[in-house]
């Protein structure tokens, strides 16, 4: 199994010009800020559960953009009605990217309650017709193309190593700077 | 026009474009009403946190988001209301219904009301509560426009009677 970033690596390079992104608290929004991404990004350091919510009044407000939304594991556990809830909304701009590794990384590294998830499946009884399950970094970008082309809310399953050594850097934007900046 | 029309037509006078709701049996009423409107996009979730992101969301992306839930569906917001309206500084406009007033007829709803303007106070909250023999619209709009211009939560309470 692939760790994290040779993920985030294949989909900061796949991002299109009129993409947006959201991302939850965690790995991915410390890691963003050091990377080369061009297009606008909205990192919550807080608030689980709220990336996909965000994402879709983003979608729903701004239909030219496709908007796409970074959760984990334990986020979408502790809230996993945003599925039902962004599959009744038929955003076609909206694609949720879905972080598996089994634990609250950014909180110590605690496991998520001992029970495998069917994420996959619990996306499509949560009515979300388009939904892959992308186990290489390689296979990212053509699941986001397809994606985007999907009719309506897509969701991309990856599941990924937990590595308790990886290197993750501290949230080095304020977020008052991150609104400010997060311009459409 | 009944009240929930003119409620409505303040959240259109303010240019509200997104409405994210969780129903009661008040704010089912008015969202009936929302949901007649050409200019505002009623958005249906399952619980109120997500009517909390959903709106942020309209907000960060050019438009004006309010949401429309009951005072219980309040009470689960505190979190997301420290985590991102607060901590981003995201205007945030509710319609909240007040359940369990001396005006409410329905006794399981006491609890929630005794707790209501305590909650809105611990967690300083700006708030009015509707007058609905004053301008319901304008009361709409006003509170619409604080929370645009203080970047922020502002929170108008309604009972049953002001629909009529």
């Amino acid at each position: 199994m692939t760790g994290r970033k040779p993920f985030l690596d294949a989909l900061v390079a796949a991002l299109a010009r009129e993409d947006v992104v959201v991302s939850c608290l965690g790995a991915n929004a410390r890691l963003l800020p050091h990377m080369n991404v061009t297009v606008p990004v909205f990192a919550l350091c807080d608030s689980m559960g709220a990336s996909v919510p965000l994402a879709l009044g983003i979608a729903l407000s701004r239909p030219e953009r496709h908007v796409i939304a970074l959760e984990g594991d334990g986020s979408l556990l502790m809230s996993p009605n945003v599925l039902a809830t962004a599959a009744a909304a038929r955003p076609a701009n909206l694609t949720i990217v879905l972080w598996v590794n089994g634990h609250y990384e950014s909180s110590g590294g605690q496991a998520l309650p001992a029970v495998p998830v069917d994420w996959a499946a619990l996306a499509r009884a949560s009515g979300i017709a388009s939904v892959e399950t992308v186990g290489e970094p390689a296979g990212l970008p053509p699941a986001l193309g397809r994606a985007r082309g999907a009719a309506g809310p897509a969701v991309l399953v990856l599941p990924i190593a937990f590595d308790p050594a990886e290197r993750i850097p501290p949230y080095s934007e304020r977020p008052e700077e991150i609104r400010a900046r997060f311009t459409l | 026009m009944s009240g929930a029309e003119r409620i409505r037509a303040g959240l259109e006078a303010a240019g509200v474009t997104l409405a994210a709701s969780v129903p009661d049996t008040w704010i089912g009423r008015l969202m009936t009403a929302v949901r007649a409107s050409k200019t505002i996009r009623a958005v249906d979730v399952a619980r109120e946190e997500e009517a909390v992101a959903v709106a942020c969301g309209a907000n960060l992306a050019g438009g004006r988001g309010a949401v429309l839930i009951q005072n219980a569906g309040l009470l689960n917001c505190g979190g997301i209301l420290a985590g991102l309206v607060d901590l981003y500084r995201i205007p945030c406009f509710f319609i909240v219904s007040l359940r369990g007033d001396v005006r409410d007829p329905v006794y399981y709803h006491a609890p929630k009301g005794r707790v209501t303007a305590e909650t809105l106070g611990a967690w300083r909250l700006p708030h009015a509560t509707a007058d609905r023999g004053g301008d319901l619209a304008e009361q709409v709009r006003r509170g619409v426009e604080f929370a645009a211009e203080s970047r922020g939560p502002f929170v108008l309470l309604i009972s049953g009677e002001d629909l009529a």
